[in-house]
Parts: C-alpha cells; sequence; structure tokens
C-alpha cells in the first residue's frame, strides 16, 4: 500500500462525485458518508443494494451514480455482489471486456440488512473470499420504515417500536467483531464527521482484494430526532464519547485509529437527541445511564494507553 | 361529500390537522376518511393529507383529485408545482392559506376570485419547520369552514388525537386551533359538500392498447448517471446557509466535505459556493464553519432579498 | 450426435453445457442435487469452462443468477421444491430486471408434511413470477427444453427467465436413452448471449432495477413484462420450427396426443402424461375416441392452441397434479378461463387431483377417468373434483395413524 493521499485536510476532495437532487432527508448522516466514500470510489463502480432509505436513491428515472447501480431486496446484496464480480471476472477471462470496462463492486445496505437479515448472506460472502466492499449505513434502527429498533439500535433508545421509558431493552450487536471473526481482508468502522479518517480507510480498502467491509454510523436527524444541522456535531461526540470506535481490523489485528484523549462523558452525546430524551426528563435515569456509561469505559479499558 | 385536502411540509403536521379534523367530523356522526399521503421526500419536502366526510357511506377512496377545500399551511409551497397544491383546483374548490400576506395579493396572484381565504401564519416564525402548530390551526379553520364541526368536537378531537404528547405541546395546540376555529368565524359554512361523479354525462378516459415494447426500452432501468441533479431539492429549504465571503477564511473547505448533500463546491479561489437548486437546508454548514462565516437566513427572506437585488 | 442413457438431471446438466452455461450459481437439494454436481465435475475436470459458485441458499442463488445475467453472461441454475419457494422473492424480482437465464427445476412435494416425492405445487407457486414455464415429460425434453429455453429467453423480443421443469424422480433419477446433440448443432442453435443494454460496463452506467413512485411507471413496466410474454408465444413457435429442423424433434407449445378424432381429451402437464399416453392407446383398443392434451408451454399459456385442439369435443378430464388449497386444481381453474365464452367449446370440464407427494397414477385409473367424463356428459353436469384415492391407501395411512395414536374412538367408527 502507497503512502495515504490524505494526509491534511485540505487533502479531501473539493467537488463531489455523488449527484446532488436525491431524496433523503436533510441533514442525512449516511448520505454525509457515502458522497465521502463516493468522493474516493469514484464511478467505476456497481453499487449492489438492499431495502432501505439508501434504495431510495435512484427512483426512476433519476440516479446520483456516475457508475452503475442494482437493486436487489433485502436480505441478499452480497449475493447480487456476487453474481457481478464473478460474471465480469468471466467476462475479462474470456476478452470479452477490457480491463477498463472492470467495476469494483460496492455493496451499500442500511443496518436492518447488515446486522439481520443479511448477515447471513454477508458471513458467506466473506467465507467465499468474494472481491467486494460492503458499506453499511447504521442508523442504528429501520429507519425507512419510521426508525423501528434493529439489531443495530442502541440500549435504551427510544424507536417506534421501543417507546418505553426504559426504551429499547437490547444491545447493539458487535458487528465489526462478527464480521472480523470471518479473517475477512479488511473491517473498519468510520463517520462522516471525521472525513479524513474515512477518507484514508476508503483509500486503503479500494486498493485491496478480497473481502472488505465498512461500517459507517449514520446520525439520523429523522429517527434519532435532533434538528439536520447538528449531524456533523453528534457524530463527533459520538467519537469523542467513545461510544463509536474508530478503528480497523487487518491480518488478524484491530487497530484503534483514533483514540479520544480525553474521553467526554456519553451523556455528552446521548443529550442531543431526543431518542435518549427519556434518560434526562422528567428525571436523570441515573442506573440506565451509568450502565451505558460503564459499557463505554469498559470497552476502552485496556485500549487507552 | 366533503373532500378536504391538508398542504404542508413533511414536519408541519398535516397528518395530524388530517386525523384531527377527520375525528372531528366523526364526532359530529359523519362517515369519514382520512389518510397522509408520502412519497420519497423527507422532512422539509412537500406532503399532502386528506379528509373526506360524508353523511352517507363513503365508497371513494385514494387522493382526491377534486377538493372542496384545500388548506396550505406553508404559503411556500403554492407556487411549487411538485407540491400540488392546485391540482384539481377549481372555480368551486375554496382554499385556504396561512401567509403573512393578505387574501387579496393570493387572489391576484392566482386568478381564483373571492375563493382564497388566508389564516395569519405568525409573521415571527424565521424557519418554517418550526410551523409545527400550523397543523393545528388548518384543522380549527377547517373545522368552522364547513360549518358542521361544533367547536366542543373539535376540542375532543384534538384531545384524542394528540393524547400521549406532553400537556403544554396539547395546550398550545388547543389554543391554535381554537384561534383558527374563531377567525374563520365570518366564512362558517363556505365550504359546500361537492357533488358526486355523474354517470349521465362523463368524460371517458383515454385508454390506449399499450404496445409491447423492447426490453432495452421497457426495463426498469436507467442508462444514464447523475439525473437526480434535475429534482430541484432545493425546495425543501426553509432556511437557507449564506456564505459571508469577507469571513470565510477559505480554509479545508469542512463545510463542503461535511455537507451531506455534497451541495458545496470550492471555486479555483478556494471560494464555497452554495448549489441552491439543490440544498436542502440543513444547515450543516454554518454549524461546521470553524470561522462562523455561514449564517442561515430564513428562505422567504433570501428570496425577497434576491428579487429586489438587496 | 451421441445417443446415452441419461436421467433427467443428467439431461438437465448435459443441456447447460451444450448451452454454454458461463455461471451456475448452485445450492443443494433433493431430488436436484445430481444436476450441479454433474456439472461442477465436468468444472473439476476442465470439460466445461464456466465458473459455479454454491450459495448459502437459494434466496441468494435466484439472487447472483439475476445479477450475473445483468452484468451480460449466460447463466444456468437449478433447485427443487422448498428451494424454489424460499428463493420466491427473487424469481418475482430478477424477472422484473429482464435479464434472462434458465433455471430448471425438479418438481418435488412440499411441507408440510415435508416429502422427497413429487407434485407440482411447487412450480403452480411460481406460476405468476414473470418466468416464464416449460414442463417435461421425458429425460429427452428436458435436454431439448432447456436449450430452447435459451433461445426463447434470450430473444430481444422476449428477455425473461426461464423455468424448466422435470418431475422429481420419475424424471430426474429415471435414466432414459437421450439423444446428446453435437457441440457443433447447440451452437448453431443456440448462438452466443447478446445482453444487449442490459449489462454493466464501466463506459455505459446504468441503474438496474431501480424503484419506482406511483402506479403510472409501475403498471408500465410491469405489463410490459406481460407483453413480453405474451410475445414469448410467436417466439416459442419460430424456436421449435429452428428446434425441428436442427434437431428433427417437434417440441410444440402444446402437444396433441391421437385427439384428431377424439371426443373426450386428457389435459395434463409433466411426465405423468406419458401414463396417460398409455392408457389413450388401449382405451383407443376398447374403442373409445379418446386423446391427450399436454401444454409443455404453462407461461406463456397457448390459449388459442388450446382453444382450436378442444373446439368440437365432448369432454375434459383435467388431472392436477397440485392442489390449491380451497380451490381445487390450479391446471382446471386455468383451463375453464381460457374455455369460458368461446363457441363450439366442451361443457363438461371433470376435475381429477392426482399425484400428489408422489403418489402414482395407475392405467385403470385413467380409464375410470374417461368413464366418469363420459358419463358426465351423458348427464350434462359434471361431477365434484375428484381426488384419486383408494380405500387401501385409506386403510394404509389408519394403520399409521393408529401407531401414531390419533384420536382411536373417531378410527374405529369409520373404516
Amino acid at each position: 500500500m502507497t503512502e495515504t493521499l490524505f494526509k491534511h485536510m485540505r487533502d479531501l476532495p473539493s467537488s463531489h462525485l455523488l449527484g446532488t437532487g436525491t431524496p433523503t432527508c436533510a441533514g442525512c448522516g449516511g448520505l454525509q458518508a457515502l458522497h465521502q466514500i463516493y468522493d474516493v470510489f469514484g464511478g467505476k463502480t456497481v453499487f449492489v443494494n438492499a431495502a432501505g432509505c439508501m434504495t431510495l436513491l435512484s427512483v426512476y428515472p433519476f440516479t446520483p451514480f456516475r457508475g452503475s447501480w442494482l437493486y436487489t431486496a433485502m436480505a441478499c446484496a452480497p449475493a447480487g455482489a456476487q453474481g457481478i464480480r464473478d460474471a465480469l471476472d468471466i467476462l475479462l477471462e474470456k476478452g470479452q471486456i477490457s480491463a477498463d470496462e472492470d467495476l469494483q463492486t460496492v455493496v451499500l445496505t442500511g443496518d436492518g440488512a447488515a446486522y439481520g437479515m443479511g448477515l447471513s448472506a454477508t458471513s458467506s460472502a466473506i467465507e467465499r473470499g468474494l472481491d467486494f466492499i460492503y458499506l453499511c449505513y447504521d442508523n442504528e434502527g429501520y429507519g425507512n420504515t419510521g426508525q423501528q429498533y434493529s439489531e443495530a439500535t442502541p440500549h435504551a433508545a427510544r424507536t417506534s417500536t421501543s417507546k418505553g421509558p426504559q426504551g429499547y431493552p437490547g444491545n447493539k450487536k458487535d458487528l465489526f467483531s462478527i464480521w472480523a471473526a470471518h479473517k475477512p481482508r479488511y473491517v473498519a468502522t468510520v463517520i462522516g464527521a471525521e472525513p479524513l479518517d474515512l477518507a484514508r480507510k476508503i483509500e486503503k480498502a479500494r486498493e485491496m482484494p478480497g473481502p472488505r467491509l465498512i461500517i459507517a454510523l449514520s446520525p439520523c436527524p429523522t429517527g434519532w430526532d435532533f434538528s439536520p444541522d447538528a449531524t456533523t456535531d453528534i457524530g463527533r461526540l459520538a467519537v469523542r464519547t467513545g461510544i463509536w470506535p474508530l478503528k480497523e481490523y487487518e491480518n488478524g489485528k484491530v487497530v484503534h485509529t483514533r483514540i479520544p484523549r480525553k474521553r467526554l462523558p456519553v451523556e455528552d452525546y446521548l443529550k442531543r437527541q431526543g431518542r435518549f430524551s427519556h434518560l434526562f426528563e422528567p428525571v436523570r435515569k441515573e442506573a440506565l445511564l451509568a450502565e451505558i456509561q460503564g459499557r463505554v469505559d469498559a470497552y476502552w479499558e485496556g485500549i487507552e494507553g | 361529500m366533503y373532500r378536504i385536502r391538508f398542504h404542508g411540509r413533511g414536519g408541519q403536521g398535516m397528518k395530524t390537522a388530517s386525523r384531527i379534523l377527520g375525528t372531528a367530523f366523526f364526532l359530529e356522526g359523519f362517515e369519514v376518511q382520512d389518510a397522509p399521503r408520502y412519497g420519497a421526500e423527507r422532512r422539509g419536502a412537500p406532503i399532502f393529507a386528506y379528509v373526506r366526510a360524508s353523511r352517507s357511506p363513503i365508497h371513494e377512496r385514494g387522493i382526491i383529485r377534486h377538493p372542496d377545500l384545500v388548506i396550505v399551511a406553508d404559503d411556500s409551497l403554492v407556487p411549487v408545482p411538485a407540491a400540488g397544491v392546485l391540482a384539481g383546483v377549481t372555480g368551486d374548490t375554496l382554499l385556504l392559506i396561512s401567509t403573512t400576506e393578505t387574501a387579496a395579493t393570493w387572489r391576484d396572484r392566482l386568478n381564483l376570485g373571492d375563493a382564497v381565504l388566508t389564516l395569519p401564519a405568525p409573521p415571527e416564525v424565521e424557519d418554517r419547520l418550526e410551523l409545527r402548530f400550523a397543523g393545528a390551526a388548518c384543522a380549527g379553520a377547517a373545522a368552522r369552514l364547513t360549518g358542521v364541526i361544533s367547536e366542543a368536537s373539535l376540542e375532543q378531537a384534538l384531545q384524542e388525537e394528540l393524547a400521549g404528547l406532553p400537556a403544554g405541546v396539547v395546550e398550545k395546540n388547543r389554543e391554535k386551533a381554537l384561534e383558527g376555529y374563531a377567525l374563520m368565524a365570518a366564512h362558517e359554512g363556505r365550504v359546500k359538500a361537492g357533488a358526486k361523479v355523474s354517470a349521465r354525462a362523463y368524460s371517458a378516459p383515454d385508454w390506449i392498447d399499450l404496445a409491447f415494447e423492447k426490453a432495452r426500452i421497457s426495463a426498469p432501468a436507467i442508462h444514464a448517471a447523475l439525473t437526480s441533479e434535475k429534482m430541484p431539492t432545493g425546495l425543501w429549504r426553509t432556511m437557507r446557509p449564506v456564505i459571508d465571503r469577507e469571513h470565510c477564511k477559505r480554509c479545508w473547505w469542512i463545510c463542503s466535505s461535511s455537507c451531506p448533500d455534497g451541495v458545496i463546491d470550492i471555486d479555483a479561489e478556494n471560494h464555497p459556493r452554495i448549489d441552491y437548486e439543490h440544498c436542502k437546508g440543513c444547515l450543516t454548514c454554518v454549524t461546521v464553519c470553524p470561522s462562523h462565516a455561514i449564517r442561515a437566513v430564513p428562505e422567504h427572506q433570501a428570496v425577497t432579498a434576491e428579487e429586489t437585488g438587496a | 450426435m451421441m445417443r446415452k442413457l441419461l436421467t433427467g438431471n443428467g439431461a438437465a446438466a448435459w443441456s447447460a453445457r451444450l448451452a454454454r452455461a458461463d455461471y451456475i450459481p448452485a445450492f443443494p437439494i433433493t431430488p436436484q442435487t445430481e444436476i450441479v454436481e454433474t456439472l461442477g465435475n465436468w468444472i473439476d475436470n476442465e470439460q466445461l469452462p464456466a465458473r459455479m459458485v454454491t450459495l448459502e441458499s437459494e434466496h441468494s442463488m435466484i439472487t447472483a443468477a439475476g445479477a450475473a445475467a445483468a452484468t451480460g453472461v449466460r447463466v444456468f441454475s437449478a433447485t427443487s421444491s422448498q428451494g424454489l419457494l424460499y428463493a420466491m422473492e427473487m424469481l418475482y424480482t430478477v424477472a422484473g430486471w429482464r435479464a434472462p437465464f434458465v433455471l430448471v427445476n425438479v418438481s418435488r412435494g412440499l411441507a408440510a408434511p415435508i416429502t422427497l416425492e413429487p407434485d407440482h405445487n411447487d412450480i403452480m407457486a411460481a406460476r405468476d413470477s414473470g418466468f416464464l414455464q416449460i414442463h417435461c415429460a421425458d429425460c429427452q425434453e428436458v435436454l431439448d427444453s432447456v436449450l430452447m429455453a435459451y433461445r426463447l429467453g434470450e430473444d430481444e423480443r422476449v428477455r425473461l427467465p426461464v423455468m424448466v421443469n422435470q418431475d422429481g424422480f420419475y424424471l430426474s433419477f429415471t435414466r432414459e436413452p437421450v439423444d446428446i446433440p453435437d457441440p457443433g448443432a447447440a451452437a448453431r442453435f443456440l448462438p452466443d448471449y447478446d445482453p444487449e443494454n442490459i449489462r454493466f460496463r464501466a463506459s455505459a452506467p446504468v441503474s438496474q432495477a431501480v424503484a419506482v413512485l406511483g402506479g403510472a411507471p409501475y403498471s408500465y413496466f410491469r405489463y410490459e413484462s406481460h407483453l413480453a410474454a405474451r410475445q414469448a408465444l410467436e417466439v416459442y413457435d419460430e424456436v421449435a420450427a429452428d428446434f425441428e429442423a436442427e434437431f428433427g424433434r417437434k417440441r410444440e407449445a402444446l402437444e396433441a396426443y391421437r385427439t384428431e378424432d377424439a371426443e373426450y381429451l386428457f389435459v395434463q402437464l409433466g411426465s405423468f402424461a406419458t401414463k396417460a399416453r398409455e392408457a389413450v392407446d388401449r382405451l383407443r383398443e376398447a374403442g373409445w375416441a379418446v386423446g391427450l392434451l399436454r401444454p409443455r408451454l404453462f407461461r406463456p399459456l397457448p390459449e388459442e392452441k388450446i382453444r382450436q385442439a378442444l373446439a368440437g369435443r365432448k369432454g375434459v378430464a383435467v388431472i392436477d397434479q397440485n392442489l390449491s388449497p380451497g380451490r381445487g386444481g390450479v391446471l382446471h381453474a386455468e383451463l375453464a378461463s381460457v374455455l369460458f365464452g368461446h363457441a363450439d367449446m366442451p361443457s363438461i370440464l371433470v376435475s381429477f387431483i392426482g399425484g400428489l407427494g408422489g403418489r402414482d397414477i395407475s392405467t385403470e385409473e385413467f380409464f375410470e377417468m374417461a368413464r366418469v367424463t363420459r358419463r358426465a356428459v351423458e348427464d350434462g353436469k359434471a361431477p365434484p373434483p375428484r381426488l384419486l384415492y383408494t380405500e387401501t391407501e385409506l386403510r394404509e395411512v389408519r394403520k399409521l395413524q393408529a401407531i401414531a395414536n390419533a384420536e382411536r374412538a373417531d378410527l374405529e367408527k369409520k373404516p
């Protein structure tokens, strides 16, 4: 791997490849990450999509892509990527297309598909060594249907199917570790609020062969209940409170790319979002807050120097 | 049958308005249908909701094509074709617009005679998405215009529909709904229940025999790039980010990297330029600019300033 | 040309080889597995220059098949029964992509209760998926039909995926002499696949299978698929004529067996129709004017040909190897709708349900079905649908129920 092109913020692209005019919500953290990622990938890509918010990026006859796109269904985008990758390889081998007609295959799904319905198809694609990039925009719920809880929903979050005083009783599934346990070529977490870290990881992933998987935490004004202008603030807080660790898996090792020097209390992140307001009003739910902070602390124990 | 359509933006309570009105009709003994209609668009984008009410069972269903009353909670939507505010509006339709302008202005503008009424919109509203109580005011006004809904039924409907919200929010909505109801006193009963479609004389549908076309044309595929740019998502915007070129330090374009929609490009002199045709007005750029060189301006003011060259 | 003893599965594998399939997404399921095993062995021994990949489910298998076809290669796949149902979401989905490929279904009854033996409920469940359907009666037909299916599906007037159906066990595991065409002849009949503008290339961006908003575009795209399937009737006849010219075998959309002067006709799909042929021969010997109609093409249904074949007949015995609970036989209902309102159609359509879960149909039962149909014509009234099921069979089931401790008191009351 050659040295990164992205040493400083000013190395980031100042014009963008993904088309405008998409129907995502104003302030969409998923689109923020996607447009940054697309700047690095470019148009020689075919995005294979599973049912989710981003399915509406391409609604006939409108598409924001310079390259190609295939919508499959909720459970099987990695299988769609398999079919496309294999077919392109066949065409290349037979000399029916030239190398410059080749495309990078990118699976694009939300957390509903990535953490749940599509996990089996992803597991198998990794196991087969499929040469593809999986991009999960994780807004921690079934956002396209009105933010019901998914397997990516964090503990205590209010969703439209967890409106009780304790919020969602489950815990966010550790998809990073599940993916990494398959020993793919590369796994990384990113967030649009940290564009330099994101660009370096995507640049790295772009150059590798084999299965490469990226989870982008995607602050969601609509589903998380905050003002659309706060997407980046909340994303930064997710990193600085340590609730969204930025890290990568490669060659059997996990490396944290950003270790917060002084972690902020996790409630700085929680209280900016309506989905956690029941933790603060009408009375502070100290036990729940302590539990959430405790999990974050436990995660970083041994990682922080 | 009454056929009533509410137009607003996602987040302005149009669905709630249609439900309050629907329940109010129901409490008055009417048969009712109410429903919201969503597209792929999101918060800030135009949406509508509708109510049908009749003393006899309702067999119509779906979108109201010929409304008896159209209520517009956000006057900036009226000129937006995609919002469809004026779809199916005829001389028999009453139009109620929540606006800071006068009814006369709108009558002239729309050439609709005296069938335009206005509901005073709160002038101090900066961001139209803050028109959170617009729905309640519209529902109250609509109830009075029908002339068949009592104030008590309106209140009860509102309590039923908003049950579960904090008491302060309910009270504010109630206030707004009753205000809307009171403001329309002079026009009580102006909306007339529309006639049913006649089978004696009707315009026949222009049916065709759909012809076979080869898959190269008829597959659901887009054989082009970047066509989404034809969608003017700038229309969703209620607040406009404006870059102050004096204060902009022409830094490492954090505004451009952070803009979710990628609508900020950097020109040859390192000046950021916002594509207002597509900027949805999320204002992320305003919050991330390190030198605070981007400010938010209400869209209607920005438009006025543009028009007057200020 | 080689003539060899091949199972239906062997014939299916040979057809994929002769069609020069580039890509074979697979998933094992009885009684289909032998097809992908055979293809896999050929690939491993470099007898077949194709790529095979085993997915983790049929749902993914059909997705990969459709995606590869949408990228512009020739794709073959095979499944059966529960696998076909597991893939159902994607059958409907990929059919709408207008990227053709061929899927062999080896018919097997559906759970519950789970069984390995054949009937047609699996393929009937895919009836409205948008795939075209060809139903085979013998192993030769499996091979022939797959080659024809590629020609049909890939035609620019059609561009739809095609299912070729064969019955589990009765064909899949049964060896018969099969003519295997020379590769050269196969290539003359079936040229290389032209993906037209439905493919992924860096130089020509395309967004495929995109969402639509509203009923107008949705209706357009769906109805165009239907019109393409209707075009396939005409295209099929051309393909069948070319096939006959190349290989000498007539593969008509609607097989008519000894129907010339027949007053009564059996109508049946699949391999059990060869049993009906046998019965027709015996009945003819006994002086009955009986024949058989067997639609090979079930989607699109050759309605006009069916009406022509049935015009002036007295009665029809429709034998369904499927069951739509609460309704009855699917073919019977389809046939009734084809005939309704047309002049000179037989007024008696007797419905028989038989062969569920591999249950055999005896020659005597065909005789009896003919007799019941003739009596119905004489009475001017069709009897209620008849399940082909004997007292002996019920006695066998009673024994099983006794062991299963089903309500003894009830069992003792009835035989």
